[in-house]
């Protein structure tokens, strides 16, 4: 096996620029699909009459086929989505040589991890103390006030590891772009072998940059996490009440090992 | 915008003699790395060696980088591995390098899985089994196996319903499965009807899905009743 290394080093800030777009792609999904785990996640709680079954149903079909057709059925149908809009109305200006083809995966990507990031949304709500909706009726908040002050920012911090596992997933899923014409990492490193046909070691160089930024984003992740439970700790306890780290036996596991 | 809806009913029996095809690329990886994810556990809970070090770099590694992109470096670094070796492995089938990829892949997050459960039975448990004179092998294999599987089996659920979606993925090198059947399909019609085709392999994939889906459900629910047999009695 021979690894042209040099080539690697030059290949690697040219892949480099192009982690704008991957991580562009996934944080304008993640909002797009957070947008839409909010409003299908209200309408499953709130039981509206015809949306209801609706959108559970919808919800099963994205969660059952696979991200690569909803992605493939994107990057065909919008064009001609839009194209049959330019023609019915004046609103959209529909010109094939300039497709965002960017914005058609980050539809995709926003449907299908709505999908499941409704799951997340609904479960944490369902999940927050009843007794705090009360108190917010009691004292006579509406109810999006109470939502929007009491239980939405408690659902909130419940979801957070849910969530978080969700971003992690959905990096890595823009890979998947490269397929649909985006130039994100994937795309771009395959691009930049096409003089020299080091394909391998394009992908090297891809995946080490993914490694690292998976890396990092997990451990941005994880402080956040713990920092969301130390301060549900200290909610509990008090910043110098009664509150004890866990348990001797629980902090010193190894001491406490059967003898074998 | 929908024009070919014809496609829709033609390309279905042509896609469902390809079913087998995405079975099997889905059955075999997930055979091996039940398995193989469950050495990988083995060695994640034991003691930190040097294999620790490696074992988890590895996990690290494939859980750490897009599963597309694990199979492109598959596809293209395996060959020149085995060249090393003096084997030329160039103009072997692309499923080949599409299980081992995928094995590669799906054993770091079952192991995962596997470690989350092992870490979470009670240890009383073991040491009951211990107790009553089991060795080693009898109580990994009445005690320590059932119950990782029985609190693994959610999370395994998922990671195989995420793989199955995934042996779509497989036709970027060429294997030919309903995907790649229908991605066959959109270029021999020049990309007429493409949604309808498209949607005939949504809706295969759909069905194949819920079938599995049904399958673990049943097992979960068998899992659940046993549990509550024991406590009755």
């Amino acid at each position: 096996m021979h690894l042209n290394v040099s080539f690697m080093l030059e290949d690697f800030p040219v892949v480099l620029k192009a982690l704008p777009v991957t991580l562009g792609l996934t944080v304008l999904s993640y909002a797009g699909a957070f947008l839409i785990a909010c409003l299908f996640g209200a309408v499953i709680l709130h039981k509206t009459k015809v949306l209801y079954p609706l959108i559970l149903v919808f919800n099963t079909v994205v969660k059952g086929i696979p991200l690569l057709i909803q992605l493939l059925f994107c990057y065909y149908g919008i064009p001609q989505l839009l194209k049959l809009l330019s023609e019915k109305t004046d609103l959209i200006r529909y010109d094939p040589k300039h497709l965002s083809y960017f914005a058609f995966a980050a539809v995709a990507f926003s449907i299908n991890y709505g999908a499941y990031m409704t799951d997340v949304v609904v479960s944490s709500f369902k999940a927050v103390d009843p007794g705090q909706r009360e108190a917010a009726d009691a004292i006579g908040m509406t109810k999006l006030q109470g939502i929007w002050y009491i239980t939405g920012l408690q659902a909130l911090k419940i979801s957070i590891p849910g969530l978080s596992n969700y971003f992690m997933w959905l990096l890595k899923a823009t890979s998947l772009a490269s397929i649909t014409n985006v130039f994100e990492l994937l795309a771009t490193s395959r691009a930049s072998t096409a003089d020299n046909y080091a394909i391998l070691e394009g992908y090297i160089v891809a995946a080490a940059i993914y490694w690292a930024v998976c890396l990092i984003a997990e451990h941005l992740l994880k402080k956040l996490n713990q920092a969301m439970k130390q301060e549900e700790m200290i909610n509990e306890h008090g910043r110098t009440g009664t509150y004890q780290k866990e348990a001797w036996w629980k902090r010193n596991p190894e001491r406490c090992e059967p003898v074998r | 915008m929908f024009y070919g809806q014809e496609l829709f009913g033609e390309s279905i029996p042509i896609l469902i003699r390809f079913i087998p095809v995405t079975l099997f690329y889905f059955l075999v990886p997930t055979a091996i790395s039940l398995l193989f994810g469950a050495w990988i556990c083995k060695v994640r809970t034991g003691k930190k060696g040097l294999l620790y070090r490696i074992v988890s770099l590895f996990v690290s590694f494939f859980r750490g980088t897009p599963g597309l992109l694990q199979l492109y470096l598959v596809f293209f670094g395996l060959p020149q591995l085995a060249l090393l070796f003096g084997y030329n492995i160039n103009r072997w089938h692309p499923g080949f390098f599409y299980i081992v990829a995928t094995c590669l892949n799906f054993s770091a997050f079952v192991s995962e899985a596997y470690r989350g459960a092992y870490e979470a039975i009670d240890k009383g448990q073991i040491e009951a089994g211990i107790a009553i004179g089991f060795n080693r092998f009898q109580n990994f294999l009445y005690v320590i196996a059932p119950l990782t599987l029985k609190t693994a089996l959610p999370n395994l659920k998922n990671l195989e319903i995420d793989l199955l979606k995934g042996t779509a993925t497989a036709y970027v090198i060429g294997v030919v499965d309903v995907m790649g059947r229908a991605d066959k399909l959109v270029s021999l019609h020049r990309g007429y009807g493409q949604l309808w085709i498209l949607s005939a392999a949504g809706l295969i994939y759909f069905l194949i899905n819920v079938v599995v889906e049904v399958v673990f459900s049943l097992t979960e629910k068998r899992l659940r009743l046993s549990e509550r047999s024991v406590h009755a009695s």
